[in-house]
């Protein structure tokens, strides 16, 4: 078979939970992998934020549920641990950690503050060292506040199509960080009724015979990229055989709209530990996990022909 | 300090900091602590087998005593260790020198490590499951002591009982015990490496108690003591000074030589093999960089203590004139040595304990001392093995299959079953055929290995440096200008290479070279490149990826 030419190279990434070394590698990433486009496919906020204590020349955090004291030399190194396992951090003094303590609203509103204050400097970071040639989309997950869509399209290295249908070579982009529900009811949750909705009056636009890459950052139902642990109540994993259960948990909508409408290619995330290619039907869906907790970075690479068909793909770790 | 975390609701789980489930990575699963790692690095190197290692030094090499070699094998691997170090922090994935070779020099170069090291180290498996079928009979011998059982002291005769089998004598016993070996160790490999490393632990402290039962026997008995119990083991109260006749008769060097102790260290180096082998679960181990090093660490003094320890215990009580004595004659003169004691010449120290034990507990310890650390380091090479498929098998130099992970036990599930089914395939082919010849550098493999490893820290800092760079000072750490993984690596270039120089210089004690051997070492570690070629060009015959991109490490920054 002869070699088959490429018109587009895409490289998606996902659910980084706000890992500073991750988005560094995702940006590196068009170089070393001579992609054409980046598309980091939601989840992009951290999972919260920790006040360390400044008192008497040291810092204090709680760290995994763990007393961590350091002095105040080394916080740098424990703001950097602190990140390293997707946790925002603020250095507060003791009228300030209190107010954290006790006000649950000001807490959430210096979380909020940290994320956009985080996804401000990616995205200045994207305008400094990405190539000119090179596009970068950044769509939320379910794990992001709705706060972070202003800031990202207002970036202007940054192009952020949620909910909407996007033009990148021969492809269009349909992107939705829509989720069914989880657990831990976040902002962008939906019944799978609700979601099939949302999914089609993206789709729904889009011309007739044109080349679809379905970028929903839930993944279909029972496709191999949705398997995990099964939790109870508690949200502790159930465990079945003395095993913990593993079940598909992606979302029914997610699955019937692809099978309706045949993009070519499906990009997911949200189930870090599911990393997996799978067709359904005509589409080719993957969900490369995440490692971001790790300092490692997930990825596929995806090409497209110059008719816009998938050509092939390759899982990256880097 | 109450907890004031703000956290939202997130898909990964709810933050551990309240103590809730916290789901995993894709892939492997970074689970392996500080004791996990030193558990898989301590039974990777199989502690009680360093008796079989004193017994090859002192066979091989007159007038050899074990402290200095002991203390310059552990020097060459704690300077590897550091070595390494930075490899893993550049790369924090499992896979080892294949990982570091691919991404650092080229993928060729890493495929032929990679591929060398998959075959090779199934070899072990089946090598580490024969050891254990040939040291049944001790076990059972020791039992039969202990429980003061016939039936199991005529079974470890049964067990041995021989037959011609296709090219060579063979044991069918012991083959099928091999067998069963690895098949229970195969089982026991389809749980996640957390648990694997639970039992290993709990193996490699078997055996350390063990050597703790030993170093006692020998410390609270006298030389004396060892000479009469020999004479009554033996039925023959002269046995011990016989044994040294019988060496001076045969004029055999006894006594200390220097020149002897330095051509012996190859067998210490190999001795420690499997002390730094955490790095192969990289992308298993949590914080990779300081829980290596811990692990290695930890590992290095550990073995010092137990085995130059048990060694100067030994020399104190059994006698350095003995010990050579015994290990040459018995061997070279075994007529002659059987008609002086049935002492097994090749059990050393757990031979004397035997001789010296009085009470059952040390019995048990000492026959099943050699199985538990066979089963430690089976389950550890499996895990190592397993580690490097998974690696050449997610970068597509083999079938993406075998990166299979499995959801419930976090292993790479085809992997295991592949190198299980390779080492009962080399068992069985061990056991029937005569490939003595095809395995007989096995030395030289393993040095070649670490040699490997060294190269790629020596470039490390210069063809990534964007993988070690320090934030602070935007370059690599430099001594007197100089990058320090390079020095590292030079260092422990030389130690591998006069390892290297010294197994090659000495074949008739660290394996002959014959076209078969030698041709066996080419085509395990050429057969890397061309399968990366091969493969490579396939691809792109029908793909429009380059299989090399997926072994392009990202800079961190």
């Amino acid at each position: 078979m002869a070699n088959k030419k490429r018109a587009l190279r895409v490289y998606f990434a996902t659910d980084i939970h706000g890992s500073d070394r991750c988005f560094r590698k995702f940006l590196a990433a068009a170089k070393v992998y001579e992609a054409d486009a980046l598309v980091l496919g939601g989840d992009i906020a951290g999972k919260g934020l920790v006040p360390i204590r400044s008192h008497n020349g040291s810092l204090s955090a709680r760290v995994r549920g763990e007393l961590v004291t350091v002095r105040v030399a080394e916080g740098e190194r424990l703001r950097a641990e602190i990140n390293r396992i997707g946790f925002y951090s603020v250095i507060a003094g003791e009228d300030e950690f209190e107010r954290m303590e006790d006000d649950a609203a000001y807490l959430s509103q210096a979380f909020t503050a940290a994320i956009a204050e985080q996804v401000e400097g990616w995205c200045r970071l994207a305008e400094e060292r990405l190539d000119s040639k090179v596009r970068c989309i950044i769509t939320p997950g379910n794990d992001d506040p709705l706060a972070i869509d202003p800031v990202l399209k207002a970036a202007p290295r940054i192009e952020c199509p949620e909910r909407e249908l996007m033009e990148i070579g021969p492809v269009l982009l349909a992107s939705c960080g829509d989720v069914t529900p989880t657990p831990w009811n976040t902002e962008r949750e939906f019944s799978e009724d609700a979601l099939a909705e949302r999914l089609s009056a993206i789709l729904d636009p889009a011309p007739k015979g044109a080349k679809v890459v379905a970028n929903f950052h839930n993944p279909p139902y029972g496709s191999g990229l949705d398997f995990a642990a099964e939790l109870d109540e508690t949200l502790l994993p159930v465990i079945r055989g003395g095993r913990p259960s593993i079940i598909p948990v992606g979302s029914k909508a997610v699955r019937e709209v692809i099978k309706k409408y045949q993009p070519v290619v499906g990009l997911h995330g949200h189930i870090h530990e599911s990393k997996g290619a799978q067709r359904i039907s005509k589409t080719m869906c993957f969900n490369p996990g995440s490692e971001y907790s790790s300092d490692v970075l997930r990825g596929v690479l995806i090409d497209f022909d110059g008719a816009g068909d998938y050509l092939d793909f390759l899982f990256t770790a880097g | 300090m109450a907890d004031s975390t703000m956290s939202r609701g997130t898909s990964a789980g709810r933050p551990a900091s309240q103590g809730l489930f916290t789901r995993q990575s894709s892939g492997l699963v970074r689970e392996l602590g500080i004791p996990a790692a030193t558990g898989i690095a301590l039974a990777s190197v199989a502690v009680v087998n360093t008796f079989i290692n004193f017994y090859g030094g002192l066979l091989n090499f007159s007038q050899v005593d074990m402290v200095l070699p002991l203390l310059l094998g552990a020097a060459i691997w704690f300077v590897a260790m550091f070595a390494y170090r930075y490899l893993l922090q550049a790369i924090p994935r499992a896979g080892g020198e294949y990982i570091y070779l691919s991404r650092i020099i080229h993928p060729a170069i890493g495929t032929m490590v990679g591929i060398a090291c998959a075959v090779g180290f199934s070899y072990t498996l089946a090598a580490n499951a024969n050891f254990a079928a040939n040291y049944v009979p001790l076990a059972l011998n020791s039992l039969g002591l202990a429980f003061n059982s016939s039936a199991l002291t005529s079974a470890a005769g049964n067990i041995t009982s021989t037959t011609q089998c296709i090219q060579v004598t063979c044991a069918p016993g012991l083959v099928i015990f091999a067998v069963a070996f690895l098949v229970i160790v195969g089982l026991g490999s389809i749980f996640s490496l957390r648990r694997i490393a639970q039992v290993i632990l709990g193996l490699v402290i078997f055996q350390v108690l063990a050597f703790v039962i030993l170093g006692f026997l020998f410390a609270t008995h006298s030389h004396q003591d060892f000479v009469n119990a020999l004479g009554s083991f033996s039925g023959k109260g002269s046995a011990y000074q016989d044994v040294i006749n019988l060496a001076h008769k045969d004029n055999i060097a006894l006594g200390v030589s220097l020149g002897a102790s330095i051509f012996v260290v190859p067998f210490m180096v190999l001795n420690y093999n499997g002390v730094l082998y955490s790095y192969y679960v990289g992308g298993e181990l949590k914080r990779p960089g300081s829980t290596y090093i811990w692990a290695s660490l930890i590992s290095i003094a550990l073995l010092i203590v137990v085995w130059v320890g048990v060694w100067l215990l030994m020399v104190n009580t059994i006698g350095l004139d003995f010990m050579q004595a015994q290990a040459q004659v018995g061997t070279n003169d075994a007529a002659n040595y059987g008609a002086i004691t049935s002492l097994q010449a090749n059990a050393g120290g757990l031979g004397y304990g035997l001789v010296l034990s009085g009470d059952p507990i040390t019995k048990i310890f000492i026959g099943l001392a050699v199985p538990a650390a066979e089963l430690a380091v089976d389950l550890a090479f499996v895990a190592v093995v397993t580690r490097v498929i998974f690696a050449l098998a997610f970068d597509r130099i083999l079938p993406i299959g075998l990166a299979k992970i499995s959801e419930r036990s976090q292993s790479p599930i085809n992997a295991v079953l592949v190198a299980v089914a390779i080492g009962i395939v080399f068992t069985i082919g061990g056991s029937i055929l005569n490939i003595a010849a095809i395995s007989a550098n096995l030395a030289l493999f393993f040095a070649l290995v670490l040699l490997s490893g060294s190269v790629a820290a020596i470039f490390l800092p210069f063809r990534r440096p964007d993988l070690i760079k320090n934030p602070a000072t935007n370059d690599v750490d430099r001594v007197g200008g100089i990058p320090t993984a390079a020095i590292w690596g030079v260092i422990s270039t030389l130690g591998a290479l006069f390892t290297v120089g010294v197994i090659i210089s000495k074949p008739n004690v660290f394996g002959a070279f014959s076209y078969v051997s030698v041709g066996s070492l080419i085509v395990i570690f050429f057969s890397g490149p061309i399968i990366y070629f091969i493969v490579r060009q396939r691809r792109l015959q029908s793909s429009s990826i380059d299989m090399g991109l997926a072994m392009r490490e990202l800079p961190p920054e």
